[in-house]
């Protein structure tokens, strides 16, 4: 009987083992990845933006051929509308991914930060370039995070800084240029994107699985869509966001 | 029972027993022997007179300023002799053509060697409480060994300095005329190039006239504007470190700071000042507040050189230094300061040129 149980044990041990490696992804193959793409669409009048009160430094008036407006509403000549932050809000929670390799870079550029609205994963590194001729101070305003500030004069080094904690979103402004402004999306997976001139965005290589996609604009706020993935699928998915001040 | 009462129930022979007791067993007649008597000038001590802004110079008792020495001090001060490879002399980091500095980010010293820090300049360091960015040294007689023996400035002894001056004839006998006979130490050529350096004052700015003078268009308009920022405590906030007193200003407290200055690409302090000589965690990147006066000819600024400009500076201090764990709690963003008050403040900086005195450049070949 002891003999008999003591079997009974090793084999179920050998049993359990093995069911273990078969739940690596590397023994069963992954289910082919998804990918939710669109754009961000905008209804209404543009609203005109303010000529940037760049007058306060004439080094940095001189890097423009023509007075620089505020970016915080850009809509594009199709009718959508950029600098949109579009991430995976939910669905992924307890899982973790490779770190990112590669980093993503801020330039102080024309006493404007370019670009004005960026993604990064948490620890991901951020460079810091000062492209300009004055001295800039960038400081970014998290909640979630260390907030730091760190002057940069012309021709000096790029900076390497990163953000431990997810954030959406970190206000970022520049402590000698007031009229600089720049928003940083921190979140701790590979899936978000920024929309540019076409309005579009493409969050690629998602497991299968149901999730939270969601939309941040500066001046018109957050959009939430969910959205389930079978294997494979390529879902399209488009955000809408209104001008109420001055509709019909 | 108190120590008191204690003392008062001994009888007091029975005191003085256990005092001896507690001086230790050795008699005095084993003492070490007491260092040589200090090399004292023998000349009639002078008075260096302050310029208009300045307070009286101070000297320490046991190296009162002559003739002799100052002149003796300015030779030294500008000589190469004083390097291994007679290369380097104080003037070539500490040059009257840049406002006695060398107008470099860092120093180069012997063999082109560089070192960390930018050089200060020496005029008014005889005003400083302790001398170096992190004040290691205590007075300027103490500083006059730094250079000589470090490897990356003047890569020479103190010995060795005392042998080649030895070997020359002309030092021997002005060294004779400073301090009466005896052998060439080096404690009597730092106490030479100190009292040199307490002659290299410079007041009687276009501030000192305005506010000391009683000379209402000394200052430009601008300028003014830029002193009521420097001082106010809600424009510029400068003056709580870079003090103006009533009767004379030498635009430091004298006292170390963290102004956020020197940290790295990562965010970390590379140069940790004051905190290498005390170990105080507070005092890390802390640095000797530095006297403007002169500031438009000491570029560039700061104890790495990092500023090459008097704008670089206020844009520095507009965005509030580098934010670290030790930055100074007087350091905040002043984003409120406009474009006019911030060119103002850089008239004011430049309106602190002074005066050269006469008879401090390199001495009249002989
Ligand atoms: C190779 C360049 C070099 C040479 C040569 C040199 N210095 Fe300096 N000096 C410096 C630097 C750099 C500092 C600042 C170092 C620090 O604070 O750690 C300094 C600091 C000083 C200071 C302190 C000023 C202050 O505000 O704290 C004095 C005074 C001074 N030097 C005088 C001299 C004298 C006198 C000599 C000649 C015996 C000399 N120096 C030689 C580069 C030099
Ligand atoms: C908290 C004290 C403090 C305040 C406030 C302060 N400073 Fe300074 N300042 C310092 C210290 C300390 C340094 C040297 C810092 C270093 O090199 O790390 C310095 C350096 C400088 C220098 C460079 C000097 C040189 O020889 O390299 C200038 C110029 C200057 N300050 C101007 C100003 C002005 C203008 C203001 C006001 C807007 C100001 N400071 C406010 C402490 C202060």
């Amino acid at each position: 009987m002891k003999r008999y149980s003591a079997a009974v044990a090793a084999l179920w041990l050998a049993a359990c083992a093995s069911e273990k490696k078969t739940e690596t992804p590397a023994e069963k193959p992954a289910p082919a990845p998804a990918s939710v793409s669109g754009k961000v669409v905008f209804e209404g009048k543009p609203p005109m933006m303010p000529v940037l009160k760049m007058s306060e430094e004439a080094a940095c008036v001189r890097l423009h051929k023509a007075p620089v407006r505020s970016e915080e509403v850009v809509v594009n000549e199709g009718g959508t509308l950029a600098n949109v932050f579009v991430w995976v809000k939910s669905g992924l929670e307890g899982k973790t991914f490779e770190p990112a390799k590669d980093s993503v870079t801020i330039d102080q550029r024309g006493c404007t930060f370019r670009p004005h609205v960026i993604g990064i994963r948490a620890g991901q590194t951020l460079v810091v370039v000062n492209s300009d001729p004055v001295s800039h101070n960038i400081h970014p305003m998290p909640k979630e995070n260390r907030e730091w500030n760190q002057g940069q004069a012309p021709q000096t080094p790029n900076l390497e800084r990163q953000f431990a904690r997810p954030e959406i979103m970190i206000p970022v402004k520049c402590n000698v240029h007031s009229w600089m402004r720049s928003y940083i999306g921190v979140v701790d997976h590979p899936y978000f994107a920024v929309t540019g001139e076409q309005g579009a965005f493409e969050l690629k290589g998602l497991p299968p699985g149901e999730y939270t996609v969601a939309a941040w604009h500066e001046k018109y706020g957050t959009k939430e869509q969910k959205v389930t993935l079978a294997p494979a699928a390529s879902q399209s998915l488009d955000f809408t966001f209104q001008e109420r001040g001055n509709q019909p | 029972m108190s120590i008191r009462k204690l003392f008062r129930l001994i009888p007091s022979f029975a005191l003085a027993a256990l005092l001896a007791a507690c001086g230790g067993s050795k008699p005095p007649a084993e003492e070490p022997k007491a260092p040589p008597a200090p090399a004292r000038p023998i000349g009639a001590a002078i008075t260096i007179q302050a310029p208009l802004g300045l307070p009286a110079v101070p000297a320490p008792a046991e190296n009162p300023a002559t003739a002799e020495t100052i002149a003796l001090g300015r030779r030294l001060y500008y000589d190469k002799a004083l390097s291994i490879d007679n290369t380097v002399a104080c003037a070539s980091c500490h040059d009257p053509k840049f406002g006695f500095t060398d107008g470099k980010q860092f120093s180069e010293g012997v063999k082109g060697q560089k070192g960390d820090r930018n050089a200060p300049t020496v005029f008014n360091a005889a005003y400083a409480t302790v001398q170096f960015w992190d004040g290691r040294a205590p007075s300027l007689e103490k500083q006059a060994e730094g250079p000589v023996a470090n490897p990356i400035e003047m890569g020479h002894t103190l010995e060795g300095v005392e042998k080649k001056l030895s070997a020359d004839p002309s030092y021997k006998a002005e060294f004779e005329k400073a301090y009466g006979p005896g052998p060439i130490t080096y404690e009597k050529v730092e106490k030479a190039i100190a009292s040199f350096e307490r002659t290299v004052i410079s007041g009687n700015s276009p501030f000192d006239k305005f506010m000391y003078g009683g000379d209402q268009k000394a200052l430009s308009p601008a300028a003014q504007r830029g002193l009521t920022i420097f001082r106010d405590a809600k424009k510029g906030n400068c003056a709580v470190c870079h003090t103006i007193e009533e009767k004379s200003a030498l635009f430091t407290d004298n006292k170390f700071h963290n102004i956020g200055v020197g940290v790295d690409t990562k965010g970390e302090l590379t140069d940790l000042g004051r905190f290498k000589v005390t170990k105080a965690e507070a005092d890390r990147g802390a640095f000797r507040t530095p006297s403007l006066r002169n500031i438009a000819l000491t570029g560039p600024y700061m104890h790495n050189g990092s500023l090459k400009t008097l704008k670089e500076v206020v844009d520095f201090y507009v965005g509030g230094g580098s934010s670290n764990p030790q930055l100074d709690k007087e350091i905040k963003s002043l984003d409120h300061l406009t474009k006019k008050e911030r060119a103002d403040l850089e008239e004011f900086l430049k309106a602190l040129t002074g005066e050269i005195p006469a008879n401090v450049g390199p001495p009249e070949a002989r």
